[in-house]
Parts: structure tokens; sequence; C-alpha cells
């Protein structure tokens, strides 16, 4: 029984780590609390889901992916960089109206039912697992987390782009003084957040429903996640979705009229504690 | 030597403040002036509900504008004071006849939370502090929508009002019209207070605190303790809110604590601009009246509303308080060079 309960917050978990760690590579960039970042995460969910009505699960995951690193390059082209200049709360705000105009348009579309994305047929099934059956789809989100971490994680430490992108989210006037062109950076660096929201809202579409709302269920808790990890930083962003993915799945079953609470009780005590987090280098 | 250097200075501060006063209580006067008016030729009961509605919120957005303006440091978790509010004077109520020492009780109390509150968190800085708060007014939010027993959990609070409440009938603070002469009162008073208190050295100490907290460590000012007052002060106006929402319509919902309700006031306070005190009261009322009329033509007013918002902190970034004061400075300029 806990056994399977902890599989499950691994899986919560790998979710919000990949949500997170889009979150975190905007802010790296663009030192942007990004609002609007969960609503890209629903705008993916829901595109896969159109895609696959006709093509199956696989197009709609391309599509969405794709789709939504246009949407980000967008935002970072035509919003952030116009605004680089302008206080963090205007640009926070204007996420916040974005929030509500992708909000709008997801209603407008497809109206204020839930639906749910099947998942692809190879992954259907179910696994024995300490003595219960477990959907194999499960097991792919965590793969797929891992994937996503183990492939940022080599970008960002060992190729020319990471060494860039490291340097201008520590310091974008020294990084551009060298010679990188820093809001092209920037665009891609977006670009690459926004995919990586659809992908997760797209992955979590068989597992989660897909409804008006859950954009800012999923923004609050990965705004927890970055927050106590520290932010800007990537191992306390993977580390604090590890503990929430827990906390969530473990106080579900033992805790449920609290486990709402438990987040911000984490939170909060992270920050009394640590006021910049765990990772605790930037604010 | 030291003291003739000195004098001029004082002698400026004295006539400034003196200057302040009377052109302050000109402006009360015709602000209480304008609410009688507005009241009186208002006949439409909706209209008037509606800006009853935008009254409250007006005061709501007073409350974490003043944070904002003389803090620098933005609530996401605002509702909570104003949600708390309300559910505080409800359940006192159910309690006790006597509502009005229920709801200074209620507006104290929080005032002294938040400040023991401030004492922690206001250490944290930036974004962080944003965050922070968000945290802890969702966890009010899910503590409130749970306790079924107090607080009827999700399904809100219906409040029993006595007959009388501060000496008035009760009916007059749920019909819009006097209701909203009521609200308006108390805006008004409020901003009056708020304008006095930064009137005094108070109000320079937390500017200067804003723009940079370690130079005035330096000069040996201590930092916290404003800060803290600050975010007291601003929870209590903001708890004024709750309290005549309350009042206003006899119930109480978790909904009122949910952080898109922090978000929502947060856009009034910008919108209106947060470089004045009147400012954000201004944004609340934009918000009502415009919600009102793009809601009666279309349903896409979330997209519209957002569309909007962008535009204006853009295009605007003082928003519409400070977009009148350039007027005014650029007409005063305008009538000095003519004279």
């Amino acid at each position: 029984m806990i056994g399977l309960q902890i599989l499950n917050g691994l899986v919560y978990g790998s979710l919000l780590m990949i949500v997170a760690s889009g979150l975190v590579l905007i802010y790296g960039l663009r030192r942007v609390v990004n609002f609007a970042h969960g609503s890209l995460f629903m705008l993916g969910a829901y595109i896969a889901y159109a895609a696959a009505q006709q093509f199956g699960f696989w197009v709609g995951l391309v599509a969405a992916v794709s789709v939504l690193a246009a949407v980000g390059f967008c935002l970072d082209r035509f919003g952030f960089r116009l605004l680089q200049d302008r206080d963090p709360l205007t640009v926070m705000l204007v996420t916040f109206g974005l929030l509500l105009v992708f909000e709008d348009v997801v209603q407008s579309v497809w109206g204020k039912q839930s639906y749910s994305l099947a998942a692809p047929e190879s992954l259907a099934g179910t696994v024995e697992l300490f003595g219960s059956p477990f959907p194999v789809y499960r097991l792919v989100i965590v793969a797929a987390g891992l994937a996503v971490a183990a492939a940022l994680v080599g970008w960002l430490r060992h190729s020319r782009v990471g060494l860039f992108i490291r340097g201008a989210s520590t310091d974008p006037v020294t990084t551009a003084m060298q010679g990188v062109n820093t809001d092209r950076l920037s665009g891609g660096v977006v670009a690459v957040g926004a995919a990586l929201a659809g992908l997760a809202g797209v992955v979590s579409g068989p597992f989660l429903s897909l409804s008006p709302t859950m954009g800012s269920d999923i923004l609050i808790d990965s705004f927890v996640v970055v927050v106590i990890g520290g932010l800007g930083s990537f191992a306390g962003a993977f580390v604090a979705a590890m503990i929430l993915g827990q906390v969530q799945a473990l106080g579900a079953v033992y805790l449920p009229d609290l486990a709402a609470l438990l987040p911000f009780a984490l939170m909060t005590a992270v920050l009394v504690w640590r006021p910049s987090g765990l990772s605790g280098s930037r604010t | 030597m030291s003291a003739t250097l000195t004098a001029p200075a004082l002698d400026g501060a004295q006539v400034k403040r003196a200057s302040r006063l009377p052109r302050l209580l000109s402006l009360t006067s015709v602000a209480v002036a304008v609410g009688l008016a507005v009241s009186m030729l208002v006949e439409s009961n909706t209209v008037m509900s509606l800006l009853t509605q935008a009254v409250i919120y007006a005061v709501f957005a007073l409350g974490l504008g003043f944070l904002l303006k003389q803090n620098g440091m933005v609530s996401f978790g605002h509702a909570l004071f104003f949600g708390l509010s309300g559910y505080l004077v409800g359940v006192g109520a159910s309690l006790t006849g006597s509502v009005g020492t229920v709801v200074v009780l209620t507006i104290a109390g929080i005032g002294f939370f938040a400040f023991a509150l401030a004492l922690v968190i206001v250490r944290v800085p930036g974004i962080a502090f944003g965050m922070l708060t968000l945290a802890i007014g969702q966890s009010f939010y899910v503590l409130v929508s749970k306790s079924r027993g107090v607080t009827g959990g999700a399904d809100g609070m219906s409040i029993e009002f006595p007959p009388r409440v501060f000496g008035l009938e009760i009916g007059a603070f749920q019909d819009p019209a006097s209701m909203f002469l009521i609200s308006w009162l108390a805006l008004v008073a409020l901003v009056l207070a708020l304008s006095l208190l930064l009137g005094t050295r108070f109000g320079p100490l937390t500017e200067a605190i804003r723009e940079n907290e370690e130079r005035v460590r330096f000069i040996g000012f201590r930092t916290l303790l404003p800060r803290a007052v600050v975010f007291a002060i601003s929870a209590m106006v903001t708890a004024v809110g709750g309290a005549l929402s309350a009042l206003y319509t006899g119930f109480v919902s978790p909904e009122s604590l949910h952080w898109s309700v922090s978000g929502t006031v947060l856009i009034m306070v910008v919108l209106g601009g947060s470089r004045t005190l009147w400012g954000p009261a201004v944004g609340a009322v934009v918000y009502y009246l415009f919600r009102d009329y793009v809601g009666e033509h279309t349903t896409h007013w979330m997209g519209i509303f957002g569309v909007s918002l962008i535009a204006v902190i853009v295009l605007w970034p003082a928003g519409i308080a400070g977009g009148v004061m350039h007027a005014v400075e650029r007409i005063k300029r305008g009538s000095g060079r003519h004279a």
C-alpha cells in the first residue's frame, strides 16, 4: 500500500519537475515569474487532445510541443524582450493578463466540461507491483521526468549553449559583453520552457483530467516547488518536486483532511527557515 | 551656527505641514460631497449595488496599495485578511449581539495577527515574499473550506445580524443606496487617516526603507519594525473592507480567501497606480465599471480584460492615477506660464 503511494508521489513529482524546470529556465534568463506557465501546460494538453482525436496520441504530443515552443518564442520576442527594462512586478502582471487570455481561449474553444486524453495503446496496460495492478502509463510519466531531467542536465552542463545559458542566468550583462547574443538565447530558452510546460500537459492528459482549471492547479504547485527549491535553481527544483510529490501522495492517504494544506505549510516552513529556498543561492 | 543653518529647513517643513492640512481637509470635503451627490443622483438599484461593491473593494485595494507604495512589497495573499475579517465578524455576530464591538475587535485582532506574521515574513526578499504570502493565504483558504463546523465549509456562511449595528438599522448596511454612502465615507476616512500618517516622519522613513533598506540601517534606523507596521496597517485596512463586505451581503464564502481574489485586487492596484494612496481605489471602481460594461456585451470578458490589462500596464506604467497626476502637473505648469 505505502509502496504504491510512494510510486504515485513519484509520478506527480515527475510531472511537477517538468513544469517547474520550464519555470526555472524562464526565470533564469528573463527574471520573470511566469504566471501564464500553468496556462501553457493546459494549452499543451488541449492541443494534444484535439490532435489525438484525429491522428492519435503521438502526433498530438509532437503537435502540442511544437505549438507551445512557437508560443514560447513569440512570448519572449514580443513580450519579455520588449519589457526587459521594466519593473519585475509589471512583467509578472503581464503574464497574469496572458493567463486570463489563454483561459478564455480554452474555455471558448473547448467549453467548461472536462475531457480525458487516452493513453497510447502500447502503454495502456497494467503491471503487477507490490501485489496490486499499477498502470504502465504512470511508470512512463516517471521515465519521461527522468529523461527530461537527464536531457536538461546534459544540455546545460555539457554543451556550449548550456554554458551560455548558465552564464546569462548568473549575469546577463557580462555574458552579453563576452559576445553572446542573450536576446536570441532567451528566445530559445523561453521556447524550451514553454515546450516543457506543453510536454507536461500532454503527458499528464491520461493521468489527470483536462479542465479549464488544470492550469491554475498545477501553477500553484509548481510555484511552491520553485520557491522551495530556490528561485532559479534546477537542483533545488528537482528535489522540491520530488518532496512535494511525496507529500501530496502520502498526505492524501494519511492526512486526507489536511492534504491540500501540506504544500503551503511546507513552503512556509522552508522559507521561514531559509528565506531563499533550499538551494539558497539567489533571490 | 548650526541652529541658523537648520532654521530655514525647519520653517520649510512647518510651512509645508501647515499648508497640507487645509488642502487635505478641503479635498476630503469634496470627496464627501461627491459621495453624497452620487448617492442622491443615482436612482437605479443595480448601478448602486455595483458601485457599493466597487467601493468595498476600493477599501481592499487601498490596503494592498498602501503596502506596495510604502514597502515596495507585493502580496498575493491579502485576500486572507479580507476573508478572515468577514468570517470573524460572522462568527462573532453569532456569539454576541453587539456587532460594533465585534467589528472593532476583528480589525484590531487582524492588525496584531498581521504584525506578528510580518515580523517573520518581511525578511523574505522580493518575489519569494509574494509566493510566501500566496502560500499562507492558500493555507487559510484550505483550512476555512475544511472546517465545516465553524465556517460552513465550501458552502459559505450566512450571518445573522442583530437588528441594530453601530446604532444603525441593519437594513441600512444591506441596502445599496445607504451602504454605498457608509462604505464611501469609510474609504474617504481611511484615505485621510493614511495621508495624515504619511505626513508624519513615518511616511518618509518607510519610503526610504522601500528605496534602500541597507542605507536606512546605516543612518541608524531600525527597519524591521516600520516594515511590519506598514504590513499590519495594510492588513487592517483590508480587514475593514472584509467587514464592510460581510455587513453588506450578510454572507461569507471561502472564495473570498482564494488567491485569485488577491490577484484581482492587485490588478486593481496596478491599474489605478500605486504611487498615490487613492490610485488603487480608482482602479477598483474602474475595474467594476469595465467588467460590468464588457460583461453585458460579450461572454469573453476574461480575455478582453486580459488584453486591456496588458495594454494598460505596458502603455501606462504609472496607472490611471499616474496619468491624472501627470495631466495635473502639466495644467499647473501651463497656467503658471500664463501668470
